[in-house]
């Protein structure tokens, strides 16, 4: 099976200070796979280099088959269709719901506005926010946010999603939401690359777990050997402190 | 009293100083206009090269915005007016005050609309970004909008500044309210007229104050 995305020996330094060493890693149609790791580990910095919000120092990434666009209109249109979902929600203040989702299908895939509210409410649908399309982000919870953010994504019908730690900024009570969308998403047969502290939901949802310290893949395999059967002494401890 | 309000002098000033208005009002909303303009594009401009080879146009903006908000407005304006005909450039009263406010205005604004751009979280420019909009779109439908808000107080100040400061132009014998006031002043040996100059300008900006402060609850950041 074709990867959706594959990232052949990527790295990245900021300031001298290497924060991925040689990542390979990849992503199949539909497969979810989860990245686990310390604070500081490069779990961000690994999800932001693959659709060049930061720039790979050394590797490639590759995207259905071909390395993504260094910029211009070729990188935007990867991008499009490799959604992210950011920690903090970074949803537009300034717009309600239906908007934040409709902005790109609009502006960026240059839909018709119908055609592209129609893509923003079936989104939002899916998230389970289809009454609260005109609500304000300020007015919605944290977990509600984050299926918005998550829908402005899946508007644009991408063919993977990057979620960075999607529930960490949640208070505990609201992660349970987020969770099952995505549960949801992964039984549609979305693709998703998940950096995540919810070891229990990785275990149960991924199909394969990469253990990340210091900007390197240390293990990686299925949930049961990654989280069971821990060969190094960096997820041993990693996994003892959870 | 009856010095400061002597009717029949303030009825004889009153013609000059009503026209005097419209010559007011015409300079500040086009120097106003354009020192929003000015600043708003320059900002822009600022804010889109981040990164580009073109880095060094950002520190010439940076640049004129010191040089011109440390500039008195009223040295720039007889500077333009009074010595810029020695070196060929022949400027009207009305466009010395235009140019002068203008430049003056556009530096402030710059950097009012440029610390808005800035303050709006990285976050926003990266989820416009991750979703494919161009480094423009994302400016324009995600970033901007949300540094206006941010820009409307102290700009509505920077205006108002402007609009009151068109009199200056009396200086270079722009036919504005204080100078038709003073004209007539000199004429009567009167301070009438200058009283009526006085309640003329806060006739005319004090619905500006209001509409600013207006303008800041309307636009204030939940």
């Amino acid at each position: 099976m074709s990867s959706v995305l594959e990232l052949r020996g990527v790295g990245k330094t900021f300031g001298g200070v290497p924060a991925l060493k040689d990542i390979h890693l990849a992503v199949g149609a539909s497969e979810l796979v989860a990245l686990i790791g310390p604070s500081g580990s490069g779990k961000s910095t690994l999800l932001r280099c693959c659709n060049r919000l930061a720039e790979p120092d050394a590797g490639d990434v590759v995207f259905e088959g071909n390395p993504v666009p260094a910029g211009g209109a070729e990188l935007a249109s990867v991008r499009r269709r490799m959604g992210m979902v950011f920690q903090a929600f970074n949803l537009y203040p300034h717009l309600n719901a239906l908007e934040n989702a409709a902005l790109a299908p609009r502006r960026a895939a240059g839909l018709s506005q119908s055609e592209a509210e129609t893509a923003a409410r079936e989104a939002l649908e899916r998230v389970g926010l289809g009454d609260r399309t005109t609500a304000m982000p300020d007015e919605l919870s944290g977990g509600q946010q984050q299926r918005v953010a998550i829908a402005r994504a899946l508007a644009l019908r991408p063919r993977i999603l990057l979620l960075d730690e999607p529930t960490s900024a949640l208070d505990p009570e609201l992660v349970g939401s987020v969770l099952r969308v995505i549960r949801s998403l992964k039984e549609d047969g979305v693709a998703m690359l998940i950096a995540t502290h919810e070891i229990a939901f990785a275990r149960e949802a991924a199909d394969r777990i990469a253990f990340l310290a210091d900007g390197e893949i240390l293990e990686s395999g299925p949930p049961a050997e990654v989280l069971d059967r821990p060969k190094s002494e960096r997820l041993q401890s990693f996994l003892s402190r959870l | 009293m009856r010095i400061f309000f002597d009717p029949e002098v303030l009825a004889a000033a009153w013609p000059g100083v009503r026209s005097g208005i419209g010559v007011t009002l015409g300079l500040a909303l086009t120097s106003i206009a354009a020192g929003v303009a000015l600043g708003l594009v320059l900002a822009t401009i600022r804010a889109l090269i981040r990164g580009a080879p073109l880095r060094p146009v950002g520190g010439l903006i940076a640049a004129y915005a010191d040089v011109f908000r440390a500039m008195p407005p009223l040295v720039l304006l007889v500077v333009l007016y009074f010595a810029a005909p020695f070196a060929g450039i022949e400027l009207s009263g009305f466009m010395a005050a235009f140019v002068a406010l203008g430049l003056v205005l556009g530096a402030s604004a710059e950097e009012i609309f440029w610390a808005g751009i800035t303050s709006v979280n990285r976050g926003q420019w990266e989820a416009a970004l991750s979703t494919g909009l161009s480094r423009g779109e994302a400016f324009r439908r995600v970033v901007l909008p949300q540094a206006v808000r941010l820009t409307i107080p102290p700009l509505t100040n920077r205006a108002i500044a402007t609009g009151k400061n068109t009199a200056l132009a009396s200086v270079v014998a722009v036919p504005e309210v204080l100078n038709q006031a003073a004209s007539v002043q000199a004429q009567t040996a009167s301070p009438a007229p200058l009283l009526l100059a006085a309640g003329v300008y806060v006739a005319l900006f004090l619905p500006l104050v209001r509409i600013g402060r207006w303008l800041e609850t309307r636009f204030h950041i939940r």
